[in-house]
């Protein structure tokens, strides 16, 4: 197993009478894309920033390359990157400035930081934008912008806050795209999002965390094994009697069904017949079906299963 | 990192209209505006005049000094080249050779003034004004006389007052400061202490809980110590290039008066502005909110303090003067100004010092209370 970058333990972070990290537990491993999963307030933004050093905690244990984190750790800090939630960039200098502006807070050597910021730039593939202030960007380019200023000084950790919000599907694609050769490049990247879509496609461990509590963490295919769903069953078939549905509900694995006179939506846990044995029981009612559906669950489903209520909010 | 932080600098265009093109438009209106007149004042060649007395009394000898200290050649208000002559045709003849511009005919409860053919309007003004004023004051004091005669003793003094309100003004505070030369530069201060919105930036180029540019610089293994004086040097050069500019704009363009001491105005521009560099770093250190936020904070307190200075009401200092010092003495902006009126009009070279070094102590003092807390090694709060 690849040895742990980052360990976080029993750590709690409280605002006054709110308790926004109770005892929340993490650990990263080299080389690897980590997902923080959370809902919006869930404490994802103050774990990392209390991970960073930029804000004070109560109680816990944080360690980055084995060594203790603090405001003073600058041989630590060298070698971590960070891509804030907002855009941190100076709007009075242009791409090219900003991005050998923050580099040039890591790498003093002139013709290394010359290097690094253009690849920086070849990564977020600005090329054609070096002498545009950020204000003239779109708001995908200025994240990809962000990004460069956070990653030019090559870091060996790169913290990844919710990085796609506000950004259009083209632009939110590249940006999961350059993640993705992040890593292959030896870099291990924490990654926050309330975007499941984006967590499930792009970690390789993922965190759930909720209330400032961790609530899962495993692989993805680990937390879904943590939840008794493991199939929806989506059948449109019109004038299904009560007595069919009570014949659905009787199978072992079935464990709901919701019918609305048109759609059925069956949840089930592992089987290997389920959807045969449906549609089965709806042919020996006489019942025409017209499309059906077999999802497998989501991480939504993960969390709504583990705290009974949806991840995403909006 | 310093070429960066003087790009940045330059490059902000709100600190640069508050603290270079606002202060020098206000002062090229108030030239347009108003300069003429003053330029008419402070420019006017002494003229020719003649005065004739009849007989003798205190009318003719009061009108005599008010008329002699007029024709003080040391004096600010030197408008009359005086002779005295006891003839009146002679006189009149002077005119009419255009050898005097000006006849002041006395008697013994009168003046008649006679001009000559082809006499300036500044002659024609400034002539009967004085003739009539010196007439209404007479007057007066001669009905409290007849009333009570008692009041006989004054009537010298109260005469001879109407001579002391021409003399130049000795200290800043010791009569109204010429309220057009203090315009300027209660302008220039304004000027100067809107560099505190420099300060402010600083400290949104530092303080991780101010702005996510400072949060990055927090997260980077830069030294804090090195990051601050750039920073601040980087402030600090612009502001005195943006000062000299104004200056040289005043004294070349408007006429402004410097003073004659280039060393002097030197400390106090950098002493002033040192001052307001440092009071934008506390006021960006200890207000809430964003960067902009702090700045309008501080923009509010220099707006207040700028008005209190005198400003746009003239007299505000005086009137404090007389009713509650402490008022001017802790407002930053009179004391830049009655520094800077000290060094160059007010001749209170005591005055200049003692503003000068209070200027100097405070900025010192808030300056490194400023450095010492961005220094500090601690969690940002963000």
């Amino acid at each position: 197993m690849a040895k742990e970058i980052l360990t976080v333990k029993e750590l709690v972070k409280r605002y006054k009478e709110l308790i926004a990290l109770d005892h929340f537990g993490m650990s990263v491993r080299e080389g690897e894309i980590f997902g923080l999963l959370g809902p919006n307030g869930s404490g994802k933004t103050t774990a990392i920033n209390c991970i960073l050093s930029l804000l004070e905690y109560d109680k816990g244990d944080i360690k980055i390359f084995g060594k203790e984190m603090s405001p003073k750790a600058y041989d630590i800090k060298k070698d971590i990157g960070v891509v804030p939630q907002d855009i941190a960039v100076y709007e009075s200098l242009s791409v090219y400035e900003n991005i050998d502006f923050f580099c040039g807070l890591y790498i003093r050597d002139k013709e290394t930081r010359k290097k690094y910021v253009q690849e920086a730039i070849d990564f977020v593939a600005l090329n054609d934008f070096v002498k545009f202030r950020p204000k003239k960007l779109s708001g995908g380019l200025k994240r990809r912008l962000n990004i460069a200023c956070g990653i030019a000084h090559k870091p060996k950790l790169i913290f990844f806050d919710e990085p796609t919000v506000a950004v259009d599907p083209q632009s939110r694609n590249k940006i999961l795209e350059g993640i993705e050769e992040l890593r292959k490049g030896g870099a291990t990247i924490v990654y926050t999002s309330h975007y499941m879509e984006e967590v499930e496609q792009l970690c390789d461990r993922v965190l759930i965390i909720d209330k400032g509590t961790t609530i899962a963490e495993g692989t993805i295919d680990e937390l879904k094994g943590m939840i008794k769903k493991s199939e929806i069953i989506t059948i449109e078939a019109s004038g299904v009697d009560e007595k069919t549905i009570t014949s659905i509900k009787e199978k072992s694995t079935v464990y709901n069904v919701e019918y609305d006179g048109r759609v059925l939506k069956v949840e089930a846990g592992s089987g290997k017949h389920n959807v045969i044995d449906i549609v089965n029981i709806l042919q020996e009612g006489g019942y025409r079906m017209k499309k059906i559906f077999s999802e497998q669950p989501t991480l939504n489903d993960v969390f709504l299963e583990l705290t009974g209520k949806q991840l995403r909010d909006e | 990192m310093f070429k960066y932080y003087l790009i940045k600098t330059l490059r902000n265009k709100m600190v640069l209209f508050w603290t270079l093109i606002f202060p020098l438009a206000l002062m090229t209106v108030m030239k347009v505006a108003f300069g003429s007149i003053y330029d008419m004042e402070n420019s006017i060649d002494p003229m020719k005049t003649v005065i004739v007395t009849e007989g003798e009394g205190p009318y003719q000898d009061g009108f005599r000094d008010v008329v002699s200290t007029l024709s003080d050649k040391d004096s600010d208000n030197y408008y009359f080249d005086l002779t005295e002559e006891k003839d009146l045709a002679k006189a009149k003849d002077l005119l009419l050779d255009e050898k005097a511009e000006i006849v002041f005919s006395v008697k013994a409860d009168s003046i008649e003034v006679f001009l000559s053919e082809d006499h300036s309007d500044t002659a024609a003004i400034i002539s009967k004004s004085v003739a009539d004023s010196f007439d209404q004051k007479y007057t007066m004091i001669k009905d409290a006389y007849m009333k009570d005669p008692s009041a006989a003793a004054s009537i010298a003094q109260d005469i001879s007052s109407m001579t002391a309100s021409t003399k130049p003004v000795e200290n800043v505070f010791d009569g109204d400061p010429d309220p057009y030369t203090w315009y300027f530069y209660s302008t220039f201060v304004m000027g100067i202490f809107f560099i505190a919105m420099m300060g402010v930036a600083l400290v949104g180029d530092l303080k991780a809980d101010v702005s996510a540019e400072a949060m990055r610089f927090s997260l980077s293994p830069a030294g804090k110590g090195k990051m601050i004086f750039y920073s601040y040097l980087s402030k600090l050069i612009p502001c005195l290039m943006i000062t000299a500019i104004q200056l040289t704009y005043m004294k070349l363009v408007l006429n402004v008066p410097l003073g004659k001491d280039p060393l002097k105005l030197f400390a106090f521009t950098v002493s002033a502005i040192m001052f307001s560099l440092s009071f934008g770093v506390i006021c960006g250190l200890f207000f809430k909110g964003t960067v902009s936020q702090r700045a309008n904070k501080a923009t509010a307190i220099i707006m207040t303090s700028v008005f209190l200075s005198g400003e746009m009401i003239g007299v505000l200092p005086g009137l404090f003067e007389q009713y509650c010092p402490i008022i001017n003495d802790i407002n930053p902006a009179t004391v830049m100004n009655m520094t800077f009126y000290n060094l160059t009009v007010g001749n209170s070279v005591s005055g200049f010092y003692l503003n000068i070094t209070k200027i100097i102590a405070v900025a010192a003092l808030l300056l490194v209370v400023g450095a010492l807390v961005l220094r500090r090694e601690k969690y940002a709060s963000v």
